[in-house]
């Protein structure tokens, strides 16, 4: 009842379209992730703005405050990689680095020129509905951020930074254009050109060199038009040049090597997901500073499947090993940030996250790979990742530590406004939950 | 392709897969207890070596910094050398297969009849098993080439087979590159679905041919034209560079080596008049089952031949095919090379090399020739590879008997004068690999277990299936 | 002058009668005798200089001291060895020309359960694979009417379960009725299986990927199909016996009678330890003779194949290892695992196009550890004994038909070892094929210079 009412306030106050509560957090531990950890300090939050953090906070009278003594304070937690929001096809692949990702149907592509699978102008904000039960799924997990990609095709699209939170999409917006989403997908025998892995590639590399000699066309011609034949309009390549990274899958380490070889061909900086194999990549990622986007999915033999299937020790072992991928590359000083790769359910996550923690991954890199290596490596961390002054006000209040055993998320804060987190129910029963998405079939 | 008979093969993908990792910390070199003496001299004695080139003889060959250092009948041993023992065992030069599919993860780009852009170097896999045993069974190189989709096929890709090194390190330095094309049935109906790709006919794959090439040629003149502009000083927007066009140029300018796949005499010779007409050589002819017909004209026109030595009739066109092939084609003058097409011949090639003693009578020289010094020759590595001379690379096959015999087995490969194989510790591998497999199993089984409570009892009963003991 | 006259007369009446009478299945009357050979009987020790003495059809004598009688054909093969033709134990040669080409192809009919096919009647004499295929020295096949992997050729239909009657043919003769050597030697059963498919293939073909239980369950009916038309041919059998005045002849389940009688031995081909063990399970339980065939993965299979004398068909040793942690050899070292557990086998080339390198396989398993001398028993005597016609063919012994090859060199598993001569029942076989006419015209082919520009 209390629950309700302070929700109703809490709408009451989104639909005044009044400013976010002036409030501060007391006395709570808190773990700014840029700096040491405050055993008991105060978090202060003005305008959707982290005021002050610190030992020594005054705070302010008429201030809501909210005492921290079994609390703990962490910044909110980006999901690095996606599809909060997005309206998911019956049975999505959720930034899998080697899930098929059906394109829409369209007309046999004769080659590059035809533009297959590619819909780089499209940005996931556009697609993004905050209605979407996705969103408070995610919200509820301690997200307060999600970097949401369109998924569907070669050049799928452009990423976009979103609030889990907010009055409506537009105000959701951290950062429209974060990267162009990229996949090894054929487009499918019937679609016609390309249809082998090879084929993906050439044709990357022909997309991005045509965007190049496009971008140098339209240049010379806004010069001085005279002479000159028009540049023809070509929205594919303007949504190529319009992102400022591209994000290419890699599960096996030869196929990090080769992802990296092939940025350099696109001439365009890499972020790299998926990573199960990541522990095994390390030197070529130091080498050329690529960061990774880490698959908390880690792989596991499918169900249902013959029991008599013989899995190759090469799948044995990346199955045992993909979980030290955090770690491994936490101690090679290589960028990485976690994703939840599909995982819906809070319990999943935690058993996924356990399994990082047992392979090694100290507590301290984890939260960073979920709060400001995520921001850094999608420009954001000059406003989002860390609790510190001017930086936006995201935050998960936690009692115990979060992805401790027995730790439960208190309250969830995005753009300084309050959000409770429906608790998990452990069994699914009629309107226990309004996920709309799958549950899929129990283990 | 040859279809193996189990069943089970018609419905699980035909291509490797991904292969073995490092487990439990160890490198796959360990691992695979490649005991890579790494830059070491080393002298193997006493075997009977045949050079191709120079000779068959006992005697020593000293390998030095990758190289054949020395070979002879009476070679000294250079101090602190690592001597293997050869005695009563037989050495070739490493086998060169002219003609191969493994370790790529896409072989065909079949959407379209022209796919020069696209090259199998752009997704090696070193991790394929099928380097392993490939070079088990004495293969030092392959060429990995492009499917026979498309009229015009994509890249293709040379690798040494230094199995556990990564992708860019199985590339064979300094090769000239190459594309695939490929006449009569296998482009024609690649387009899957009727008259969903042109061409349908013989008829049309000599057109796609000639009309790429004449595409080629408007664009060089294309950006001859361009260029010339910026010299006078003029304002103009280079053309697209279409990286499709721009490999047909290479092919033009003489810079990339075609392998083209064919079988029927006429397409042989239709193939050899486009070249001609567009001024550059077909480097080989591959498979060229009927190549006997026409070895005349093959020769004059210098294309080398890469053929079976006893495939037929999986296809009409391969029903006049026959095993003396190789055999008339070499006396009338051609370069021919005995090649796979198959990851399971490559690992005997030896074997299919001495057919050609059997269906026309070469030599034992001639047969070995085939799988070494010839190929090396039609792909322009015959500096580096091909026969054991001095000054060539350290790549050599050790079989325990003669090699042309149906009993050899090979007992050590070394490529670039390190041992990449050995039979023995081959086998202890295994072993090592089934003990590490069923460590995995526990322990995944283990973790999975307190998740499983009232899980499907039929799993846990059929389990011990897969921690069987070693075959 | 007279004598002449006569004698000339009687050869003419006597090679006249033999035109005028019913060409019976051995062509003509002719006595060979094959001199200064050394013989490698098979089941017995090899043995230098002696002659060989095939009449009617049959070997008739083996000895230093042999004579040949009047009007037999001699032939000096000095420095040669005559060895038992081989025996192909699983092959569809004859039943296929072109594989790429359905038309073509006669293996793999449809309808679930057919006891009642007959393969030999499919078998083309003139098929251009039969000279090919013999020439390297093979002269009788076990044809398969259900092929000898996966289901029609080119077609997605999955394989049937109860494929037909295979029989053992002889790689030559002018009609399929002269060929056949034992009509009905097996009945092909293919045990039920779950299709392996990959989850990329089933995306490829856009097929769904069955669960898996649904899959077992799916098997395990057809299991329980297979055992109820055993069971309905019982029942039959027990009809017929009895006398029943409403029985009607069924075909299907009159070709199952040899069968349940124990006559005609099931090959059920099974791979993978778990359909191995159901299929030895059924064969025993319906107390029938087994041969296994297409088995590459015995798991521990191998001591009940022993303990029960299931005899197994091995496929090529030139094969890739079943799966990706396999030892790369698995394939050649399989014969000797059989052969140190006491396993009884044959080999077949389970094909067509590569039927010709038999002897190849073979020479690889005994690079691998199988002995040389089993090595030639398992394409000899052991399928004779298999195939229970030990007492016609499977060794040069007397008494048995005339099935030799004659080689240049003492080692038939060599490549560089060539069939000079081959006889089968006792005639001598034309060693020519369509290749070796194709090598002679073209080797003839005048030279020609440039190609000429149309």
């Amino acid at each position: 009842m209390k629950k309700a009412f302070l929700a109703l306030l809490v709408l009451a106050a989104s639909v005044l379209a009044g400013p976010p509560p002036h409030l501060a957090i007391r006395n709570a531990r808190i773990i700014p992730v840029s700096g040491p950890v405050i055993e008991k300090g105060t978090v202060l939050v003005r305008n959707g703005l982290i005021e002050a953090v610190g030992t020594n906070v005054t705070v302010p009278a008429g201030v809501w405050v909210i005492e921290g003594d079994a609390l703990t304070v962490y910044p909110g937690l980006i999901d690095a990689l996606s599809s909060a929001g997005l309206p998911q096809p019956s049975s999505g692949n959720r930034g899998s680095a080697s899930g098929p990702a059906t394109p829409p149907q369209t007309a046999r592509a004769w080659g590059p020129e035809d533009r297959p699978g590619t819909t780089s102008w499209q940005k996931a904000i556009d697609l993004f509905k905050p209605t979407e039960a996705s969103v408070a799924a995610a919200r509820n997990m301690g997200f307060t951020t999600a970097v949401v990609f369109p998924t569907s095709g070669i050049a799928a699209g452009q990423g976009s930074a979103v609030q889990l939170g907010g009055e409506h999409a537009g105000a959701m917006v951290l950062e429209p254009s974060v990267g162009q989403y990229l996949t090894m997908q054929p487009t499918g025998p019937a679609a016609g050109y390309p249809s082998s892995l090879m084929g993906v590639i050439a044709y990357l590399k022909q997309l991005y060199l045509d965007a190049g000699q496009y971008a140098k066309a339209k240049q010379l011609y806004a010069e001085n038009p005279k002479g000159l034949a028009r540049p023809t309009y070509d929205r594919a390549l303007e949504g190529i040049l319009a992102s400022p990274r591209v994000l290419l899958p890699a599960d096996r380490s030869i196929h990090i090597t080769r992802m990296i070889a092939l940025s350099k061909n696109l001439g365009q900086p890499l972020v790299i997901y998926g990573g199960a194999e990541g522990y095994n990549a390390v030197s070529a990622l130091q080498a050329s500073n690529t960061p990774v986007l880490v698959n908390l999915k880690w792989p596991e033999a499918p169900a249902d499947r013959d029991p008599n299937t013989e899995d190759s020790l090469t799948t044995l072992t990346l199955r045992a090993k993909a979980p030290t991928t955090p770690a491994t590359l936490a101690k090679g000083s290589v960028k990485f940030a976690l994703y939840t790769g599909g995982i819906e359910k809070a319990a999943d996550l935690q058993s996924s996250v356990q399994r990082a923690l047992d392979a090694g991954l100290s507590r301290e890199d984890l939260i960073r790979a979920l709060t400001l290596s995520p921001a850094e490596i999608f420009g954001l961390s000059d406003r989002l990742g860390s609790i510190e002054p001017g930086k936006i006000a995201n935050l998960v209040v936690t009692k115990g530590e979060l992805f401790g055993k027995d730790s439960k998320i208190e309250h969830v804060f995005i753009d300084g406004v309050k959000y409770e987190p429906k608790p998990e129910s452990p069994r699914r029963g009629p309107g226990a939950s309004n996920s709309a998405t799958e549950e899929g079939d129990r283990q | 392709m040859r279809i193996p008979f189990t069943w089970l093969r018609y419905f699980l993908p035909l291509r490797p897969n991904a292969l073995l990792r490092r487990a439990a910390g160890m490198s796959i070199g360990a691992l695979f207890a490649v005991s890579t003496l790494f830059a070491q001299t080393i002298a193997i004695q006493n075997g009977t070596i045949y050079t191709v080139t120079k000779g068959t003889f006992t005697g020593t060959i000293v390998l030095r910094d990758g190289k054949i250092a020395a070979v002879g009948p009476n070679v000294s041993v250079p101090a602190g050398a690592t001597v293997i023992d050869a005695k009563g065992q037989h050495i070739i030069p490493g086998i060169i297969d002219c003609h191969s599919h493994i370790a790529v993860e896409s072989i065909n780009e079949g959407s379209v009849s022209v796919s020069a852009m696209v090259g199998v170097g752009d997704n090696v896999d070193p991790e394929a098993i099928a380097i392993y045993r490939a070079l088990a069974g004495g293969i030092t190189i392959a060429n990995v080439l492009h499917g026979s989709a498309n009229s015009i096929g994509g890249q293709n890709v040379l690798l040494k087979m230094r199995w556990g090194k990564d992708a860019d390190a199985l590339l064979f330095e300094g090769a000239t590159p190459s594309i695939k094309f490929a006449l009569g049935e296998n482009p024609k109906r690649a387009g899957n679905t009727p008259a969903a790709r042109y061409p349908a006919t013989r008829m049309g794959v000599e057109d796609v041919i000639r009309e790429a090439f004449t595409d080629a040629k408007n664009y060089q003149k294309r950006w001859q034209d361009y260029e010339a502009k910026k010299q006078r000083g003029e304002r103009a927007i280079p053309p697209r560079k279409d990286l499709k066009l721009d490999t047909l140029v290479e092919i033009l300018e003489g810079k990339r080596f075609v392998h083209a796949h064919c079988y029927r005499a006429d397409e042989i010779l239709m193939l050899l008049h486009i070249a001609d007409d567009f001024g550059f050589k077909i480097r080989t002819l591959q498979h060229v089952l009927e190549g006997y017909k026409v070895a005349d004209e093959i020769a004059a026109h210098g294309a080398g031949a890469s053929t079976f030595s006893d495939w037929w009739a999986y296809k009409v066109e391969a029903y006049d095919a026959i095993p003396y092939n190789a055999a008339i084609m070499h006396k009338r003058g051609v370069l021919v090379s005995l090649n796979s097409d198959d990851a399971e011949l490559m690992r005997r090639l030896n074997t299919e090399a001495a057919k050609v003693m059997k269906y026309g009578g070469l030599s034992e020289d001639e047969a070995l020739a085939m799988i070494t010094i010839n190929p090396a020759k039609q792909l322009a590595i015959e500096n580096r590879v091909g026969s054991i001379e001095v000054g060539k690379d350290g790549d050599l096959v050790i079989y325990d008997k003669h090699p042309l015999s149906t009993y050899a087995v090979v007992q050590k490969v070394f490529i670039d004068g390190q041992e990449y194989f050995d039979q023995a510790k081959a086998h202890t591998e295994v072993s090592q690999r089934e003990a590490e497999r069923e460590r995995l199993l526990k322990e995944e089984a283990a973790r999975k277990k307190p998740e499983t409570k009232g899980k499907d009892k039929a799993e846990d009963a059929e389990k011990p299936a897969q921690e069987r003991s070693s075959k | 002058m007279r004598t002449r006259m006569i004698s000339f007369a009687a050869t003419v009446v006597f090679t006249a009668i033999p035109a005028l009478l019913p060409t019976p299945a051995i062509a003509q009357e002719s006595v060979y005798l094959l001199k200064n050979v050394t013989v490698h009987p098979v089941t017995s020790k090899t043995v230098e200089n002696v002659s060989v003495l095939i009449s009617n059809g049959k070997i008739t004598g083996i000895g230093k001291t042999l004579r040949a009688p009047a009007g037999a054909k001699v032939m000096d093969l000095a420095g040669m060895h005559v060895f038992p033709g081989m025996i192909d134990s699983a092959t569809d040669t004859g039943l296929t020309e072109i594989s790429a080409v359905e038309t073509t192809n006669d293996t793999g009919e449809l309808g679930e359960f057919n006891p009642q096919i007959r393969v030999e009647v499919a078998v083309n004499p003139a098929s251009e694979h039969f000279p090919v295929v013999r020439a390297n020295g093979t002269t009788t096949m076990l044809v398969l009417p259900g092929g000898t992997g996966g289901g029609r050729a080119g077609g997605d239909q999955a394989p049937k379960t109860i494929q037909g009657q295979a029989s053992l043919v002889h790689t030559d003769g002018w009609t399929w009725e002269e060929m056949t050597l034992n009509a009905g030697t097996g009945l092909q059963i293919r045990w039920p299986s779950i299709p392996q498919v990959s989850p990329r293939m089933a995306a490829m073909r856009g097929i769904r990927v069955p669960k898996f239980e649904e899959s077992k369950k799916k098997q395990q009916e057809q299991v329980e199909s297979l055992k109820a038309f055993f069971e309905g041919a019982r029942r039959y059998q027990q009809a017929k016996v009895a006398g029943d005045p409403t029985f009607e002849t069924d075909l299907k389940l009159e070709a199952m009678l040899p069968v349940l009688e124990g006559k005609r031995k099931v090959v059920i081909m099974a791979n993978t330890e778990r359909y191995i063990k159901e299929a030895v399970a059924f064969a025993k339980q319906q107390k029938l003779p087994m041969v296994l065939a297409g088995a590459t993965e015995f798991g521990d299979t191998l001591p009940l194949l022993k303990e029960n004398n299931i005899p197994v068909i091995l496929g090529p040793t030139y094969e890739l290892p079943p799966n990706e942690d396999d030892a790369y050899d698995y394939a050649a070292a399989l014969p000797a695992k059989l052969y140190k557990a006491g396993v009884k086998f044959c080999f077949g080339s389970y094909g067509t196009q590569f039927a010709r390198n038999l002897p190849y396989n073979v020479a690889n398993a005994v690079a691998h550890g199988l002995p040389l001398e089993e090595g030639l028993k398992a394409v000899t005597i052991y399928p004779a004994e298999i195939w229970g016609v030990a007492n016609q063919i499977g060794s040069v012994e007397e008494g048995k038909w005339a099935d030799l090859i004659v080689t240049d060199k003492g080692d038939p598993l060599e490549t560089t070892t060539d069939v000079k001569h081959m006889f089968i029942k006792g005639q001598p076989v034309n060693l020519e094929s369509k290749h070796t006419k194709l090598y002679e015209k073209y080797l003839n082919r005048p030279k020609t210079t440039a190609p000429e520009k149309p």
